[in-house]
């Protein structure tokens, strides 16, 4: 008789041919575990908004990769995976209690006055494809930084993860970054 | 980034990654390492002074006994604990072998009171053993950092509060064998203080240098 195997057992399996490397079969387990991972944290962690929760979730699936030698592949793996996203957990929820210690909540205050002369030049650029060609002149690992923290808004963690820079030198990169587009941008509004 | 994106790239930058042998094995290999180092100790003393520095009464013989057995389960917990899944109780067997340890010293206490009529305690300061302990637990400790360090950081507080422990207990048997001590209850306050104390500092650092691997691109 054909039958299907049990997920976990499943997901065993796939986890063992992700540890030799097979990179269809990782993709694979990440897929069918993430959803997994994320009711663990919303039942959890009821305190977590949605990007919060999916940051968790990121941050699992981080610690996943990280840590993938240390599964061994004679055990099931839903107790590795939930020991991970238990402790991952904790640590944001750690992270939260200190953030909620630190910041104070206020009202949306406005940042400039609404009179035009009090703007600055800076806040009402409107040449998008000045912008864009000097984005594209930047040299390639300050273009990168600009990219990830400025246009696609990753956290320096995650731009750190993906980049493997450290987060000090995808910081200088971004404030030289900053200059350089401050600067060309300068001298074409003035042509 | 959208967790989609991420799992694209992960699956992209997966590599071999072979699994961890089992705890016990990996305490097993430091183990071996740690005996070495009492040996090794144990050989110079011995070319140096043709002898070791102490006389193996049966209860110095339980005494260090126990301070291995706590320092091999301190180890295998260590190493047990960077591994998800596991027991969340790996402690309790190794605060039973140092309870243990603290037990045959306050007997040994008892049984210097009873034959010198004083326990000793302000006679003997033990700063050379503070020391060779720190120095010797360093040597020995090394290795265990470098392995629990390929694991996951889960706890690790408590990790490096027992990677502490673990190589502090061969370190007080590398000290007691190379200095002579005449009361047990010293022992007991400067080792049990030096032990203490640094696992106390590893168990409050243990979090900067046991950190969750960074993902390299």
């Amino acid at each position: 008789m054909d039958e299907s195997p049990a997920p976990d057992e499943h997901l065993a399996r796939l986890m063992a041919r992700a540890q030799q490397g097979d990179s269809n079969a990782y993709v694979t387990l990440l897929r069918a575990i993430t959803p997994r991972v994320r009711q663990l944290v919303r039942a959890r962690r009821g305190f977590l908004g949605e990007s919060d929760v999916e940051d968790v979730v990121q941050e699992v699936l981080l610690s996943v990769h990280a840590v993938r030698a240390t599964y061994d592949p004679a055990r099931p793996l839903m107790p590795w995976l939930s020991a991970i996203v238990r402790h991952r957990l904790a640590d944001a929820g750690r992270r939260h209690v200190r953030q909620g210690a630190h910041e104070m909540g206020v009202d949306d205050l406005d940042v400039t006055f609404q009179a035009p002369p009090a703007n600055s030049r800076e806040e009402t650029f409107g040449d998008s494809d000045a912008l864009a060609q000097a984005i594209q002149a930047l040299p390639p690992g300050q273009r990168q930084a600009v990219e990830l923290l400025k246009l696609r808004e990753l956290s320096l963690k995650e731009a750190s993860a993906l980049t493997g820079m450290s987060i000090g030198a995808l910081k200088i990169a971004t404030h030289r970054a900053i200059a350089t587009l401050r600067r060309a941008l300068r001298a074409s509004d003035e042509r | 980034m959208r967790t989609d994106e991420l799992i694209d790239r992960l699956g992209r930058e997966v590599t071999v990654a072979q699994p961890l042998p089992a705890p016990g094995i990996r305490t097993a290999m430091w183990t071996v390492w740690a005996v070495s180092f009492l040996v090794v100790v144990a050989v110079m003393m011995f070319a140096v002074m043709s002898s070791i520095a102490v006389t193996a009464t049966p209860l110095y013989l339980v005494q260090q006994s126990v301070a291995l057995v706590t320092g091999i389960m301190a180890a295998h917990a260590a190493l047990a604990s960077v591994i998800p899944g596991t027991n969340n109780r790996v402690w309790v067997l190794p605060a039973i072998g140092a309870a243990v340890w603290c037990v045959s010293l306050l007997w040994g206490g008892a049984v210097d009171l009873q034959a010198s009529g004083t326990l000793g305690v302000t006679r003997q300061s033990d700063w050379p053993c503070v020391v060779s302990m720190t120095v010797g637990g360093l040597v020995v400790g090394a290795p265990l950092i470098w392995m629990l360090r390929r694991g996951a950081p889960l706890t690790p507080g408590l990790t490096a509060c027992l990677a502490a422990l673990a190589a502090l207990s061969f370190a007080n048997i590398e000290a007691c064998l190379t200095r002579p001590h005449a009361f047990a209850l010293t022992v007991l306050l400067w080792h049990g203080g030096t032990v203490a104390a640094v696992a106390a500092i590893c168990a409050l650092t243990g979090r900067r240098w046991l950190r969750w691997p960074a993902l390299r691109a």
